[in-house]
């Protein structure tokens, strides 16, 4: 490269590289550094320890853990059932209205899942929507308790928020596929179902695995929405990281859960993006 | 087996639908409520008032909230798509060999949920000892939209015909005259596109707030200390409010991007 041109390369690639370095990567070494940390009457204290770290195998914080990966799961697995027809319908269904319905389900992706977690509570509460609709038409005499502040609550909640992020990735695997390859299916004699499973699902496992990823990755780290429809049956992960930085006061501790968190999500990504490799039609 | 054949193409359109309306629903309702004569958020709708809008009007916690967030998503606006367009032209053009890797790398972000990146910068700014304040919500905020920002532009970028600015450069323009008058003006909508999307995320984020204000609210901010200590009747009002901002910029994001890709077609 010559002077000049290093000289222009610093000056668009040195300033936002070195924003997301004091502002990313710095805070992100820092709670690494924190995790093995120590606090000492309210006061961070660099002395290298393994205690918090040890802490998190306390059954306590297992168990919480372990919900929280069971409902992430859970999520995960609901949204492409749900999620899976939506994109293909959108893909390879219509044409007329694709736009149309490419933007409506893009629109809700961009409201404020503060704002969608809220609209839920008013939904499941003791006196919500639901509630009163059951008694209404008189299929139950009280209103169901378990509706709002439960792990049903925060599952549909989080569906709700993050299929989107499913159906986007997915259609525009779907929507690249080459149309040849169905007729081909279906001169060879395949039904419907044989043609999906052997032909339109192996070729579709890079959108499923990138949309799985974009569901699993925010409600591992899930914060409002359990804190508010979960109640106190219902604790995710995120409530008790968050917890550590506030009253609690033990960064060290909630530092290392938050990596844990990562942890989870990067062996997730792994298994998900190979899981999701282009296979050869077979 | 041929035998029975069912028209499967309007099943999919009914669950289409159905997930539209599942997505949907909960907002209808919000929106329904801010306008509703009673007090508390309950069926049936009573009457159609202005009141909780007008108390909100008056309201100077929110007022004050409005003004935070709108400043807070200015400035993230500015920072995340100066960065990022900076960013996604820098790599483009100057690191062809590394683009895959720079790529994937400026969408690292993306994949910290919000509840990790809050902590993480309060930790920093802790040990750093820096106040909190608006400006290290901003902070929080352009890493936020940063990667939305560098996506969409290096997407727009991809299609980019090349001997366009060879052209310019053989005819002696600067380095940075090509990319004012030539580069900038072809990415234009694609700018107005992150921009739009920058200013919807800080505009809705509220985790990374909550992590990194000091005493000064914003509306989501407002919203989420309303649920956690007390709902007022106000609060359909501005979560629809919010709503509406919301459907607007990434409404109009949509018709930039649109508009970018028909304008690079024809010009191909």
């Amino acid at each position: 490269m010559t002077r000049r041109g290093l000289a222009a390369a610093t000056a668009f690639l040195a300033p936002p590289g070195l924003w997301i370095a004091v502002f990313f990567v710095l805070p992100m070494a820092t709670i690494v550094l924190l995790s093995f940390w120590r606090v000492v009457d309210y006061d961070i204290v660099a002395d290298f320890t393994l205690a918090n770290y040890q802490k998190l195998f306390r059954p306590l914080y297992l168990d919480v853990f372990w919900r929280t990966i069971k409902v992430s799961l859970l999520v995960t697995v609901i949204s492409l059932l749900i999620g899976y027809p939506v994109a293909y319908y959108l893909a390879r269904k219509t044409k007329r209205f694709r736009v149309t319905l490419l933007v409506l389900v893009i629109l809700p992706l961009w409201t404020s899942y503060l704002v969608r977690t809220y609209a839920w509570m008013l939904i499941l509460g003791t006196k919500g929507a639901v509630n009163q609709g059951l008694q209404a038409v008189g299929l139950t005499s009280e209103p169901i308790a378990w509706l709002l502040y439960s792990d049903f609550a925060v599952t549909l909640a989080l569906v709700h928020i993050y299929v989107p992020y499913l159906i986007l990735p997915l259609y525009s695997v779907l929507e690249k596929l080459d149309p040849s390859l169905f007729e081909a299916a279906k001169d060879l004699g395949g039904g419907r179902w044989r043609t999906f499973w052997h032909v339109t699902l192996p070729l579709s496992l890079p959108g499923v695995a990138t949309g799985c990823l974009f569901v699993f990755i925010p409600s591992m780290g899930s914060f409002v929405t359990p804190e508010l429809l979960g109640g106190t049956r219902s604790i995710l992960i995120g409530s008790i990281v968050a917890q550590q930085f506030g009253v609690a006061f033990e960064y060290p501790l909630g530092s290392a859960m938050a990596l844990a968190i990562m942890g989870i999500i990067l062996l997730a990504a792994v298994a998900l993006l190979r899981a999701g490799r282009p296979a050869g039609v077979a | 087996m041929p035998a029975l054949r069912i028209p499967t193409t309007p099943l999919f359109a009914l669950w289409t639908a159905l997930v539209l309306l599942f997505l949907f629903a909960p907002l209808v309702l919000v929106v329904l409520f801010s306008f509703n004569t009673s007090e508390i958020s309950i069926f049936p709708i009573r009457g159609f008032t202005l009141e909780w809008y007008g108390r909100l009007a008056a309201n100077t916690t929110f007022r004050a909230a409005l003004a935070n967030s709108f400043i807070v998503a200015g400035a993230t606006v500015i920072l995340a798509t100066a960065l990022g367009v900076a960013m996604a032209t820098g790599v483009h053009r100057y690191a062809a060999r590394w683009r895959t890797v720079l790529r994937s790398a400026s969408s690292v972000p993306m994949m910290v949920p919000h509840l990790i990146l809050g902590i993480a910068l309060l930790s920093f700014f802790n040990i750093v000892e820096a106040d909190l304040s608006l400006l290290t919500v901003i902070a929080g905020h352009s890493i936020v939209a940063f990667p939305y920002v560098f996506l969409i532009i290096s997407a727009r970028l991809v299609g980019f015909d090349p001997s366009v600015e060879e052209a310019a450069r053989d005819l002696g323009a600067s380095t940075l005259t090509i990319f004012l008058e030539i580069t900038l003006p072809l990415l234009a909508p694609a700018i107005l596109a992150a921009a739009l999307i920058s200013f919807t995320l800080s505009f809705d984020e509220v985790v990374v707030t909550f992590f990194t204000t000091g005493t000064d609210n914003t509306l989501p901010m407002m919203i989420w200390s309303m649920l956690r200590f007390g709902i007022t009747p106000e609060i359909n009002a501005i979560a629809t409010l919010t709503i509406v901002v919301s459907c607007v910029m990434a409404g109009l994001a949509e018709i930039a991007i649109r508009r970018a890709r028909t304008t690079a077609d024809r010009r191909q």
